[in-house]
C-alpha cells in the first residue's frame, strides 16, 4: 500500500507505482477500444473511466485529506453546466472544458470554506446541505440550466477539422483524463504537498502545530480535487448527451463517495477498483432490477462488516494478517 | 386583524406547530441514537417511510382502526430495531471511527429498503393515504381546522413530552444523558454503556417510528418523502447540536415554522433555500451546535 | 363476357388469397420486429412505468394474432434516472437492434431518450410524456400519443372560459417541470380567454403542508383553483384546500389518474379533472369497454389514461406496420410510415395523426366526479376541447 507510512525514497517508491499504472493505462485505452465495435459496452466503459476521474478527486479529498464533501457531484454538476452554455453559446469544448472546470474548482473551494472551522463528520453534514442547496439551485436558476426538464441533445464535442469527433475518439479521450487522473494523484500523494495533507488527515491541530498552513493545505486540497469533479463533469455532458438536476443530485455524490470507501480510501487503486466494480455493476444487473437496489446494499453491508477499510485493505489483511483493521482513519476527533 | 388575517396566522401557527414537532421527533430520535452509539443513520427517512407504509397496509388493507395501527406501528420498531442491533450494529460497539462506518451501512440499509418498496409499495400506488384519527372540522374564529389535524398535533406534542420526562427523570433516560455527555465518566459512574446503547437505539427508532406514522395521519404521501425527511431530519440535528434532544426539538419547531412563514412573505421555494441557507450560516458561527454541551 | 369477367375475378380472388398466405408463412418465417421499451420500473416513478407496461401488455396480446409478423417489446428498466435511460436505449440500439424506441413515462427521461433518438435516428413513440420539447420544431424522429402539457393549460382557460366567462384562476402547484409547463399554458391564454390569475403558488420539491397556502388562496377569492401537486402531495393540497372551505365544484386537476381520484375521495365528489381516457366515457370503444373489463379484472383498479396510451401504443405501431410491412426492417421507413399514418384510438376512436414534428392533434376531456367507491368511481364529462398543437406558442413559452 501506497501511504504515509511509506518512508522510502521517491524513485523506488515510482519504481513501485509504475508496474499497476502501466498496466491501467494500457487497459484504461485498450479495454474502449476493444469494446469499440458494441457501443453498449464500450458506453459502459466510458462512465466507468469518467467515475475514475471523479472518485480519484474524490479520494485526494476523502482518502488523503480526511474531508468528506458530499457536494461532490454538485461541483461536478456546475462545471457541466458551465460547459454545455458555454459550448452552445459558440464556444469551442476544449475551451469551455478548462473554463467549466476552473469554474467548479473555485466553487467547490468556496464550499470547502466550512471545512476549515467544521470537523470530520461535521462536515460531511454540512456537506450534504449543500449539496441540497445546489440542486435546488440547479432547478431554480432555470434560465441557465433549463430546470428540472434538463438539456438534451449534447452533442459531442467538435473535431479539431469539421463536424464532431466520433464516439469512439471521445472515448480515448476518456481513457486520457482517466489515466492523467490517476497519475496526478500518484504525483499529489508523493509530493511535499501529499504528506501534508496526510498530515492534516491524521490530526490537524498537531499538522497546525507542525507548522503546516491547514487552511491553505486544505482549500488547495479542495481546488484540486473539485479541478477533477468539474473535468469529469464537463466530458460526462457530452457523453451522455442529457444533463439534469438529477444527474448530479446527492445519490451521485454518495455513489463516487461509495465507491472510493468500498475500494479502499488513502490508496490509489483502490477506489478505481470500487469504480470499476460499482459503475458496470448498475449496467450488468440491468435485467434483474428487481432485486438490483437490494443486492446493491448488501454488497455495500457486506464489505463495510467484514473488510472495513474497503476492498484494498481486505486484500492487504489477507496478506499480512498482523495488520490493524481500522488503521488511517482519524474521524475520532470531529465526532466528539 | 380581518378575517382573512386571521386565517393566515392561525393556518401558519397550525403548520408550524405540527410539521414542528413531527420535525422534531425524527430529529430527536436520529440524535439519541448518534449521540449514543455515534450513528449518524442516513437510513432514518426510510424508517420513518416504513412506519408510514406500514399504517398505511393496518389501515387501508386490513381495515384496522388507525389509533390501533399507530400503537402497533410504534411497538414493532422495538423488535426490529433489536433485531438489527443484533445483526450489525453491535460489530462496531468498538470500533474507533464506527461513525463513518455506520455511516456506509446505514447508506446500505437505505439501498436495501428503498428497493424493498419500489418493488411492492411503488407498484401498488404512487401516493397513500390513510383514513383520519377523527373527522369533522373545529372552527377557531374564523378558522376552520381539521380534527384529525389537532389531534395528530396533540399526539406529536405529547410524545415529544413523554420523551422530555422519560430523558430527565427515568433511571434509564439519567443514564442515556450521562452516555450522551461523557462515556468514560458514565462507565467509571458504574452505567452500563453497552446496555445504554441498546436502549437508545431502540428508543431512537421508535421516535423515528412515531414520527413518521404521525406524518402519515396528517398527510398524503409518497416514496419520495424519505430522502427528504432523511436530509430535513440531519439538517436538524447538525443545527441543534448532535446529542442534544432540546436542541432537536427547538430547532425542529424552528424548521417547521420557517417552512409555514417564509412562505407567505416570499415564495416556498425561497423558504426552502432560507432555512438551508440559516444553516450554513450556523454551522460556520457555532460548529457543534446551538444546543450542545 | 360474363364469364369472362368472373374467371377474372375468381383468378384475382385466388392469387389474393395465395399472394395473402405467402405474405402470412412470410411474415411467419421473419424474426419478430423488436421494439424497445425504456421505462420506469424502479424508482420514484416505478408506479407509472410498471402501470404502463400493464396496459401495453394487453395491447401486445391482442395485436400479435397469428398470421402477423410478430412485434415484440423488450422492456427495461431505467430506474428513473435520465443516465440510465441514455445507457437503456443505447443497449437497444446496438445490442437489440430495435426498430424503434419507446416506453418513457416522466418528461425528463423522455426528453433523455428524445436526445438518444434524435441523435441516433431511431425512431420514438412516446406513449406518455407531456412535456412539449419533446416534439420541439425539428424533431424528426418522435410521435408522441399524449397531448403537450401546455395546451392541458390552454384547455384549462378554455374550461374556466365556458363555464364562467370572466372568472378568476388561482393556481397552487409543485414546482416541477411538467407543472411549471402547464400553468405557463395557462397564464398564456387566461388573458385572450379574459380570465384573471388571482394566485399563483408554487411549491418547492419535497414540500410537505399547504395550510397557508390554502388559506391564500382562500384570500384571493377565486372561482376556481387549479391544483397540480406532485405524487402524495397532490392529495394533501386537495385535502387542506377543502378543509380550509374551498368548494369541490371550484377544484380543477389538470389530470386525474384513476389512484388519485380514488384518494381524493368523496369529500372531492364534485371537482373536474383533466384526462384523455376515462372508464367513465360515453364515448368508449367495444374494444376500450373490454380493455377496461379486463383491467379491472386484473389489478382491481380501473386504467388511467397513462395505462391507455400505453395499450394504445401497441396498437398504432401495428397498424404502422400492417400498412407498410417494409417499413418493419428499415427505421427511416417506419418513420415515414409513422409520420403518415392516420387512424384512430382503439379504445375512444380519437383520431390519431402526426404534425411535422410529431404532435398529434390534441385534445382533453374535463370529467366531474360523482361518485366514489373503495374500489372504483364514477365521473361525467363536463367539457371537451380539441386544438391544434401550435394552437398557443407552446415551443417558445416553454424552453
Amino acid at each position: 500500500m501506497t501511504d504515509s507510512s511509506s518512508t522510502t525514497s521517491l524513485s523506488s517508491d515510482w519504481k513501485k507505482i509504475a508496474g499497476p499504472l502501466g498496466a491501467f493505462t494500457i487497459l484504461a485505452f485498450a479495454i474502449p477500444a476493444l469494446l469499440s465495435g458494441n457501443r453498449y459496452l464500450a458506453f459502459v466503459a466510458g462512465i466507468t473511466l469518467i467515475h475514475i476521474v471523479w472518485t480519484s478527486g474524490m479520494n485526494l479529498l476523502y482518502g488523503y485529506t480526511g474531508l468528506m464533501p458530499l457536494m461532490f457531484a454538485g461541483i461536478a454538476g456546475i462545471s457541466a453546466y458551465f460547459a454545455v452554455d458555454l459550448t452552445a453559446s459558440g464556444w469551442s469544448f476544449w475551451v469551455a472544458l478548462p473554463v467549466g472546470a476552473l469554474a467548479a474548482s473555485i466553487a467547490g473551494t468556496i464550499l470547502g470554506l466550512p471545512s476549515l472551522r467544521l470537523k470530520g463528520f461535521y462536515f460531511t453534514l454540512c456537506s450534504l446541505v449543500i449539496q441540497t442547496v445546489i440542486t435546488l439551485g440547479f432547478v431554480y436558476f432555470a434560465n441557465l440550466t433549463n430546470g428540472d426538464t434538463g438539456i438534451s441533445q449534447i452533442p459531442l464535442p467538435a473535431a479539431p477539422g469539421s463536424g464532431t469527433i466520433s464516439a469512439p475518439a471521445f472515448d480515448l479521450i476518456l481513457a486520457a483524463a482517466a489515466v492523467i487522473g490517476v497519475v496526478v494523484l500518484i504525483a499529489i500523494t508523493r509530493s511535499a504537498l501529499g504528506k501534508r495533507l496526510i498530515a492534516i488527515r491524521e490530526d490537524d491541530e498537531l499538522a497546525e502545530m507542525l507548522g503546516i498552513n491547514v487552511t491553505r493545505y486544505k482549500m488547495t486540497a479542495f481546488f484540486i480535487g473539485s479541478l477533477f469533479a468539474g473535468v469529469g463533469g464537463a466530458l460526462y455532458a457530452p457523453y451522455i448527451g442529457f444533463i439534469s438536476p438529477r444527474s448530479f443530485d446527492v445519490l451521485i455524490s454518495m455513489n463516487i463517495w461509495l465507491m472510493v470507501a468500498f475500494g479502499g480510501r488513502g490508496t490509489i487503486w483502490g477506489p478505481v477498483a470500487g469504480a470499476v466494480i460499482l459503475v458496470p455493476l448498475s449496467f450488468l444487473l440491468q435485467e434483474y432490477y428487481t432485486v438490483k437496489d437490494v443486492i446493491y446494499g448488501l454488497l455495500i453491508i457486506a464489505v463495510i462488516v467484514l473488510m472495513p477499510g474497503g476492498i484494498a485493505s481486505g486484500l492487504k489483511r489477507t496478506t499480512r494478517a498482523t495488520e490493524p483493521v481500522a488503521a488511517g482513519a482519524a474521524e475520532q476527533r470531529g465526532a466528539k | 386583524m380581518s378575517n382573512a388575517n386571521w386565517i393566515l396566522f392561525l393556518s401558519t401557527l397550525s403548520t408550524g406547530l405540527i410539521l414542528g414537532s413531527i420535525f422534531s421527533l425524527v430529529a430527536a430520535g436520529v440524535t439519541i441514537v448518534y449521540g449514543s452509539i455515534w450513528m449518524p443513520n442516513a437510513a432514518n427517512g426510510q424508517f420513518f417511510l416504513l412506519a408510514a407504509l406500514f399504517g398505511w397496509t393496518l389501515t387501508v388493507s386490513w381495515g384496522i382502526h388507525p389509533a390501533i395501527a399507530a400503537i402497533l406501528v410504534i411497538g414493532v420498531s422495538v423488535p426490529l430495531s433489536y433485531l438489527l442491533e443484533v445483526l450489525l450494529i453491535k460489530r462496531f460497539y468498538d470500533v474507533p471511527n464506527r461513525n463513518i462506518s455506520y455511516f456506509v451501512l446505514s447508506l446500505g440499509i437505505t439501498q436495501i429498503l428503498a428497493g424493498v418498496f419500489s418493488l411492492t409499495y411503488g407498484q401498488w400506488s404512487d401516493q397513500f393515504q390513510l383514513p383520519p384519527l377523527i373527522t369533522g372540522i373545529t372552527f377557531i374564529g374564523p378558522f376552520p381546522i381539521a380534527n384529525n389535524r389537532l389531534a395528530v398535533l396533540a399526539l406529536a406534542i405529547a410524545i415529544l413530552a413523554g420523551l422530555f420526562l422519560l430523558l430527565r427523570f427515568h433511571r434509564y433516560g439519567r443514564a442515556l444523558r450521562a452516555v450522551f455527555q461523557n462515556r468514560d465518566a458514565a462507565a467509571l459512574r458504574g452505567v452500563n454503556v453497552k446496555a445504554s446503547y441498546s436502549m437508545s437505539f431502540a428508543l431512537g427508532n421508535a421516535v423515528i417510528f412515531a414520527g413518521g406514522i404521525l406524518f402519515a395521519l396528517a398527510y398524503s404521501f409518497d416514496l419520495t418523502v424519505a430522502w427528504t425527511m432523511a436530509i430535513t431530519a440531519f439538517a436538524i440535528m447538525i443545527i441543534g447540536g448532535p446529542g442534544s434532544v432540546l436542541g432537536a426539538v427547538v430547532i425542529g419547531m424552528v424548521f417547521g415554522f420557517t417552512q409555514a412563514i417564509v412562505s407567505v412573505v416570499a415564495s416556498p421555494t425561497i423558504a426552502a433555500f432560507s432555512y438551508l441557507g440559516a444553516m450554513l450560516v450556523i454551522l460556520l458561527f457555532k460548529p457543534s451546535g446551538l444546543f450542545a454541551k | 363476357m360474363d364469364s369472362y369477367w368472373k374467371t377474372l375475378a375468381v383468378t384475382a380472388t385466388a392469387s389474393a388469397t395465395l399472394l395473402a398466405a405467402a405474405n402470412i408463412s412470410a411474415a411467419q418465417d421473419k424474426p419478430p420486429v423488436k421494439i424497445g421499451f425504456v421505462t420506469e420500473l424502479t424508482g420514484p416513478w416505478s408506479f407509472f412505468g410498471t402501470s404502463c407496461v400493464a396496459g401495453l401488455k394487453f395491447g401486445e396480446e391482442q395485436i400479435n394474432s397469428p398470421g402477423k409478423r410478430k412485434i415484440e417489446f423488450v422492456i427495461t428498466d431505467n430506474q428513473t434516472s435520465p443516465a440510465q435511460s441514455v445507457a437503456a436505449s443505447r443497449s437497444l440500439d446496438v445490442q437489440d437492434k430495435v426498430l424503434a424506441l419507446s416506453g418513457p413515462t416522466s418528461s425528463d427521461t423522455g426528453l433523455a431518450v428524445y436526445g438518444y433518438a434524435e441523435q441516433n435516428k431511431v425512431p420514438f413513440v412516446v406513449p406518455v410524456a407531456a412535456f412539449p420539447q419533446l416534439t420541439k420544431p425539428g424533431s424528426r424522429y418522435t410521435f408522441r400519443l399524449e397531448p403537450n402539457a401546455a395546451g392541458w393549460g390552454y384547455a384549462i382557460a378554455k374550461f374556466v372560459e365556458k363555464q364562467k366567462p370572466g372568472g378568476k384562476i388561482a393556481m397552487i402547484y409543485s414546482d416541477y417541470a411538467l407543472m411549471r409547463a402547464i400553468t405557463a399554458g395557462l397564464k398564456y391564454q387566461a388573458p385572450l380567454s379574459k380570465l384573471q390569475i388571482v394566485a399563483d403558488i408554487a411549491f418547492p420539491q419535497g414540500s410537505n403542508d399547504a395550510t397557508v397556502q390554502a388559506a391564500q388562496v382562500l384570500a384571493a377569492q377565486p372561482d376556481y383553483v387549479v391544483v397540480i401537486g406532485a405524487g402524495g402531495f397532490d392529495n394533501t393540497i386537495t385535502n387542506q384546500l377543502l378543509d380550509i372551505g374551498i368548494k369541490p365544484q371550484q377544484l380543477i386537476h389538470p389530470f386525474g389518474i384513476t389512484t388519485q381520484v380514488m384518494n381524493w375521495g368523496k369529500r372531492s365528489v364534485g371537482s373536474y379533472y383533466g384526462t384523455f381516457f376515462d372508464s367513465n366515457l360515453d364515448s368508449l370503444t367495444p374494444e376500450g369497454k373490454t380493455f377496461v373489463k379486463d383491467f379491472i379484472a386484473k389489478y382491481g383498479r380501473p386504467p388511467s389514461y397513462g395505462e391507455n396510451f400505453c395499450f394504445v401504443t401497441a396498437h398504432v405501431i401495428r397498424e404502422a406496420l400492417d400498412k407498410n410491412p417494409e417499413a418493419a426492417d428499415d427505421r427511416e421507413k417506419f418513420r415515414d410510415a409513422m409520420s403518415k399514418l392516420k387512424t384512430k384510438e382503439t379504445t375512444s376512436d380519437i383520431p390519431i395523426e402526426f404534425d411535422k414534428n410529431g404532435a398529434r392533434k390534441e385534445y382533453i376531456y374535463f370529467m366531474q366526479m360523482t361518485d366514489v367507491e373503495a374500489k372504483s368511481y364514477k365521473a361525467k364529462q363536463a367539457f371537451y376541447a380539441e386544438w391544434d398543437p401550435e394552437v398557443i406558442p407552446v415551443y417558445t413559452l416553454v424552453k
